[in-house]
C-alpha cells in the first residue's frame, strides 16, 4: 500500500496539512481580532499591544510561510469584516499582517541547525516575532497610494511605529509561550 | 458570544446575483477609489457605492454599530492626519494654505486644505465599507468556496477560506468556553488593570488552551480529508454557481468605473479639491 502522496518537506508546498492549519490560524486571528472589537479585552483597546498578535508569528514560526502568510492575511481580512471594518477596506494592513507570518515562517528554514533544543526554538521565536513584524508590517507604507492623502511621515509615526512596538511586545512574549506548549503535544502527535 | 458571517442580505437582489460579481466589484472599486481624489468626484462614488449597499437589502439594525465604528475610526484617523500634516500634503502640498485657526498649547493650525483632506479620505472610506459590507452579508457563507474556484484560484486555496469561514463559530464558542472554565477556577481573565505585561500574562490561559486545542483537533479534519485523497487530483464540487444577466452588469458597471477612475488619474483631472466655502 502506498501512503501520503501529498507528504512534503518543502515549506513552500501546499499540503493538506497547510491549508488546514492555515484555516484554523485564520479563523483564530479573525476570532480574537473580532472579540477585541466586540467585547474589549483587557490589552487590546485601540491601537495598544494586541495579544493576539502572537498568534500569527507562532502560526508561521511553527507551520511555514504559507501558513503565516494565509494566517496573517485571510485571519485579517475576515477579521476586518467580522467587526464591520469592512474586508477591503485596509486591505494593505492585511498584506503586511500576511507579510509578518510569512516573515516568520522563514527563520524556522534560515536557523533550523540552531534550534537545539526547545528553549533555543522558543528564543529564536521570540526573535523570529520581533523581526518579522518589523520587516512585514513595512507594507503599510502602501497607504501612500490607497491613502494619498497621508505622507510618509504621517503612515510612520501614527502607523509604522505604534503598531511595530505593540505588535513586537504581542510576537516577543506570545509566540514563545505557545511554541512551548505546542512542541510536547506536537511530539506526542507524532507531527 | 458567538462569531458567524449573519447572511443578512438574504432574499435582496444582490444576493440573487452570482457572488463572484460580489466579489469581482468589491476587487476593481478598491483598485478605482484610491485613484480618485476630488471630493465632488468621491461624492458621485459614495451615491454608486450606497445604491449598490441598497441592493443588497442589509438591515440598518444589524449593521449600525459596524457603521459607528467605521465612522468615528475613520473621522479621527483623517483629523489626526489632517493636524499632522497641517494640509500640506497630496494636492496640496506646497501650495499657500488657508488657516482657519489655531488650536493650543502647540499652536496648530487647522486649515480649509487640511478639512477638504478629511471630507476626502472620509468619502473614500465610506465608500469602500459600503462595497465591502455586500460581501460579508449578501454572499451565502457556503457559496464563498465555489466563488473563488470558480474564479479560478484553484481547489486549495477555496477549500482553505471555506475552512475559516466554517472554523469561526465553533473556535468564537471554545473561547467563551474557556473563559467560563477560567471564571469556575477563581481567576478571571478578562478582569481589567496592571501593566500591559501583566494584562498580557493574564490572556495565556485563554490563547494556550484555545490554540493548542484547536490544532490536536485540526489532525482530525487533515486525517478526513487524507483519506478521501484530498490534492491527489481534481476535485468535483457539488455547488456550481451561474452568472445572470444581472451579475454581468455588476461586473461590467465596476468594470468601467475603474476605467474611468484610472483615466481620471492618468490625466490628473482628478486631483485634491479645496472646499471653496472655507476659503470664501
Amino acid at each position: 500500500m502506498t501512503t501520503m502522496a501529498q507528504s512534503s518537506s518543502s515549506p513552500w508546498a501546499l499540503t493538506t496539512r497547510v491549508i488546514v492549519y492555515s484555516a484554523i490560524g485564520a479563523a483564530l486571528y479573525a476570532v480574537f481580532n473580532w472579540i477585541s472589537f466586540a467585547i474589549q479585552i483587557p490589552g487590546a483597546e485601540s491601537v495598544s499591544v494586541r495579544p493576539h498578535y502572537g498568534l500569527l508569528t507562532f502560526f508561521g514560526f511553527t507551520f511555514g510561510p504559507i501558513v503565516g502568510f494565509l494566517t496573517g492575511f485571510v485571519g485579517n481580512v475576515v477579521g476586518d469584516q467580522l467587526t464591520g471594518w469592512g474586508a477591503f477596506t485596509s486591505w494593505h494592513w492585511s498584506l503586511a499582517n500576511g507579510a509578518a507570518g510569512l516573515v516568520a515562517g522563514l527563520f524556522p528554514i534560515w536557523m533550523a541547525s540552531r534550534m537545539t533544543s526547545v528553549g533555543s526554538k522558543a528564543v529564536t521565536a521570540a526573535v523570529a516575532g520581533v523581526v518579522a513584524t518589523l520587516v512585514g508590517f513595512l507594507l503599510v507604507f502602501l497607504g501612500l497610494i490607497v491613502t494619498p492623502e497621508m505622507d510618509f511621515n504621517t503612515i510612520l509615526t501614527t502607523e509604522y511605529i505604534p503598531v511595530v512596538i505593540a505588535n513586537s511586545i504581542a510576537a516577543a512574549i506570545v509566540t514563545p509561550i505557545l511554541v512551548l506548549a505546542w512542541e510536547p503535544i506536537s511530539a506526542q502527535l507524532g507531527r | 458570544m458567538r462569531a458567524a458571517f449573519a447572511y443578512l442580505g438574504r432574499g435582496s437582489w444582490l444576493a440573487g446575483r452570482d457572488p463572484r460579481s460580489i466579489l469581482l466589484a468589491a476587487f476593481f472599486f478598491v483598485l478605482a477609489t484610491p485613484q480618485l481624489r476630488d471630493s465632488r468626484h468621491l461624492v458621485a462614488v459614495v451615491a454608486l457605492a450606497l445604491g449598490y449597499y441598497a441592493l443588497a437589502g442589509i438591515p440598518w439594525h444589524a449593521v449600525r454599530r459596524q457603521w459607528a465604528y467605521l465612522l468615528i475610526v475613520i473621522g479621527a484617523v483623517a483629523t489626526i492626519n489632517a493636524l499632522i500634516t497641517g494640509g500640506d500634503t497630496g494636492g496640496f502640498r506646497g501650495t499657500e494654505l488657508h488657516v482657519l485657526a489655531t488650536l493650543p498649547p502647540f499652536g496648530t493650525e487647522i486649515t480649509a486644505e487640511g478639512i477638504s483632506l478629511i471630507v476626502t479620505q472620509i468619502l473614500r472610506f465610506v465608500a469602500i465599507a459600503a462595497v465591502g459590507f455586500p460581501v460579508a452579508y449578501a454572499i451565502a457563507p457556503g457559496d464563498l468556496g465555489p466563488a473563488l474556484r470558480q474564479l479560478h484560484l484553484g481547489d486549495r486555496m477555496p477549500v482553505m477560506v471555506d475552512l475559516t469561514v466554517r472554523f469561526i463559530p465553533t473556535l468564537s464558542q471554545e473561547f467563551a468556553e474557556t473563559i467560563d472554565a477560567q471564571r469556575v477556577r477563581g481567576f478571571d481573565p478578562l478582569q481589567r488593570g496592571g501593566s500591559p505585561m501583566a494584562r498580557l500574562r493574564r490572556l495565556a490561559p485563554i490563547f494556550v488552551p484555545v490554540t493548542v486545542g484547536s490544532l490536536a483537533g485540526a489532525e482530525e479534519t487533515i486525517d478526513a480529508m487524507d483519506l478521501r485523497a484530498f490534492g491527489t487530483g481534481k476535485r468535483t464540487w457539488y455547488r456550481r454557481l451561474a452568472m445572470d444577466r444581472g451579475s454581468w452588469a455588476v461586473v461590467a458597471i465596476f468594470l468601467a468605473f475603474l476605467a474611468l477612475a484610472t483615466y481620471l488619474n492618468v490625466t490628473g483631472q482628478s486631483e485634491h479639491y479645496l472646499l471653496p466655502f472655507l476659503v470664501d
